[in-house]
């Protein structure tokens, strides 16, 4: 009976150990991929770090209009921002490899769903982006048309403007993402909504007094003060 | 094709005419004065010696004042007149004025003309013949390729031009020329060939092709003189349009800065220009300007305007419009020293395209309006020669104030006071 117990016993570890070998060169994989992408995560940041330095790109981010990124950015530098965020992709990149190299069904549906999911990211991200820059040139334009005409409100339109475009590009981020489905788009519907209500009544009840005198000034305005005396040119 | 706007018949009676001395493009003529006005040109015609054959584009003539350039016992009329589809007066926008230059310019080439007259102001019939004959006589009879206008003008006209275009083009050419941008020009073959060829080769917009007229008879060393042309008819701007016409007027003189600047950067000092005429005493009551709201304007754009002008202006200037945004209406006086520097700053802001450029040239509605009103209430009183000296002022400081543009354009980002 001692030598079944033995025997099984025998078998058992050698299960054990067989499993535990069989998982050995999938650790070994995972462990080279993550020092392999974290050898190259590290030289692709010093090469993008020295570049964007080079191209003065802390500086310029600014005056490109992107200034909300030096709060975003670690140490309020956005060259630290992209550098690290270009090694932690590439960390993530490595760590799914490595995953993938156990060859076990789990790990291996759980990376094909992320790269699956990937372009949605992707896509989503580039919504933003696009809706950042596009916030910001259409609220430039509403900021300098209604100045131009002399509207004392014109900072808020403007505002109106930005809020009114990022809350459309973040809602359809998330449709993208597939997050929240029929919520955020009544979440988007009441946000929106409610923005053009807040503007309407900003302007109509809560700016009333400072609307009336800026319409009623320029309303005042003789005819002809409506033209500048003279040619320019 | 910038000759479009001429009618295909009309088109076609140019391609049979070849060529022809002198062309004369009327953009804007006045409505009432249709009718005299080809009689006066057959008189000014007449009293040049060296024009044999003249064609005139000119909108809104009658069917019986037109000549048609058909051979006549196989010779042309001494003055053809086409007529021409330009944009009326009452809608003539800036934009509509550039693209007839274009028109002329293109019909002057196709014609082989010795030279080219464009009268975009409005023509009076005491005046016209005299316009036309100082335009013409110091490039047919005297050899000059470019003749520019000089205006009789009151104190509150032509501000945009006084400003900046003049100043600027006097700091960065050399040469002294009281309006660059006419609008009324007399241009020799020579000139009007080489803008052709230099606006094709860049392709630039049309509203490149005026303010490069004076820049490049510049640059090319061709002769440039200027003539007394009497007071310019010049309808008032909306003011609620007043950016889009400096977004209009600036975008291709900033163009014209960046394409010239090899050249200008070796200028140094400015010299007058030959003219010809004599100015006369300016009738009329000048109009009266609304400083009040011209300094609300400006204040509202130093609220406002901040993140804008910072891409553009250097700290210290940022510094001064914010000490000047605290002024009371009664001591509000903008520097020429930060003026002449916020338009070179503003020029490099557009080379840069540190932000989009029409944004930028729209931003400068207030600052202008804010340069209106301290030039108004610094001017309020004073006589014709008080407020020329006032100018030649702001000129000189514009010279002065070069080498600052010198290094802004070769090292923006290091020299940045």
């Amino acid at each position: 009976m001692w030598d079944q117990v033995g025997k099984a016993l025998d078998a058992s570890m050698v299960r054990v150990l067989s499993q535990f070998a069989s998982l050995l060169p999938g650790l070994m994989a995972l462990i080279a991929a993550l020092l392999l992408s974290a050898a190259i995560a590290w030289v692709l940041a010093a090469i993008i770090r020295r570049s964007l330095i080079g191209i003065d790109f802390d500086g310029r981010v600014p005056k490109w209009g992107f200034r909300s990124l030096l709060e975003w950015s670690p140490a309020n530098s956005p060259t630290l921002l992209v550098s690290r965020t270009v090694a932690v992709a590439v960390m993530i990149v490595g760590f799914l490899i490595g995953i993938s190299a156990f060859d076990v069904a789990l790990t291996s549906e759980m990376v094909l769903r992320f790269f699956e999911y990937l372009p949605n990211v992707v896509a989503a991200l580039v919504v933003l982006t696009a809706g950042a820059i596009i916030s910001r040139f259409l609220a430039r334009a509403v900021l300098i048309g209604a100045v131009n005409l002399n509207l004392q409100y014109a900072a808020l339109l403007s505002a109106g403007v930005r809020w009114l475009v990022i809350v459309l590009a973040v809602a359809m981020a998330f449709e993208h993402l597939a997050i929240g489905g029929g919520i955020i788009r009544l979440a988007f519907g009441i946000l929106f909504g409610g923005i053009v209500l807040a503007l309407s009544l900003a302007v109509g009840l809560g700016s009333k007094d400072l609307v009336s005198r800026s319409l009623q000034r320029e309303a005042e305005r003789p005819s002809e003060g409506t033209r500048e005396p003279v040619g320019h040119l | 094709m910038a000759s479009s706007t001429v009618a295909q018949p009309e088109l076609e009676q140019i391609q049979r005419m070849g060529s022809a001395d002198l062309v004369i493009g009327i953009l804007n003529p006045g409505a009432d004065d249709l009718g005299v006005l080809p009689g006066i040109l057959h008189q000014a015609v007449a009293s040049m010696k060296s024009a044999a054959r003249v064609v005139v584009l000119c909108r809104g003539l009658s069917s019986e004042s037109q000549t048609r350039p058909e051979p006549q016992n196989g010779e042309f009329p001494a003055v053809a007149f086409l007529n021409w589809a330009a944009p009326e007066a009452a809608n003539a926008t800036a934009q509509a004025l550039l693209e007839s230059y274009q028109t002329v310019l293109t019909v002057s080439s196709k014609l082989g003309a010795r030279a080219c007259v464009i009268i975009a102001s409005e023509l009076r019939p005491p005046n016209m013949q005299l316009v036309i004959c100082r335009l013409t006589q110091p490039l047919l009879e005297l050899g000059f390729d470019l003749v520019s206008p000089r205006y009789d003008r009151q104190k509150t006209e032509g501000l945009l031009n006084r400003s900046i275009i003049a100043p600027l083009g006097r700091a960065l050419y050399g040469e002294r020329i009281q309006n660059p941008i006419g609008p009324d020009f007399g241009l020799s073959g020579r000139l009007l060939e080489t803008i052709l060829a230099r606006n094709q080769n860049t392709r630039v917009s049309q509203g490149h092709a005026i303010a490069s007229i004076a820049s490049t008879a510049v640059c090319q060393g061709l002769q440039i003189c200027e003539s007394y042309l009497g007071m310019r008819v010049q309808m008032p701007t909306q003011w609620t349009d007043l950016s889009s016409l400096l977004a209009t007027v600036l975008g291709p003189v900033f163009i014209d800065v960046e394409m010239n600047a090899p050249f200008w950067q070796r200028v140094r000092g400015s010299q007058p220009v030959p003219w010809f005429g004599n100015s006369a005493p300016v009738t009329g009551e000048p109009g009266v300007l609304d400083v009040q709201h011209m300094i609300e304007s400006f204040h509202l754009g130093a609220q406002n305007f901040e993140e804008i002008w910072e891409s553009v202006l250097p700290p210290t200037t940022l510094l001064e419009l914010k000490r000047l945004a605290r002024l009371p209406a009664e001591h509000f006086h903008v520097p020429d020293n930060l003026w002449a520097s916020m338009v070179y700053d503003l020029a490099l802001g557009h080379r840069l395209r540190t932000i989009n450029r029409d944004h930028l040239l729209r931003s400068i509605t207030p600052l202008y309006r804010g340069w209106i009103a301290s030039y108004a209430i610094e001017m309020e009183n004073a006589g014709p020669q008080q407020v020329e000296a006032r100018l030649e002022q702001l000129s000189a400081v514009f010279e002065a104030r070069k080498p600052y543009l010198v290094s802004r354009w070769r090292w923006p980002d290091r020299f940045n006071p």
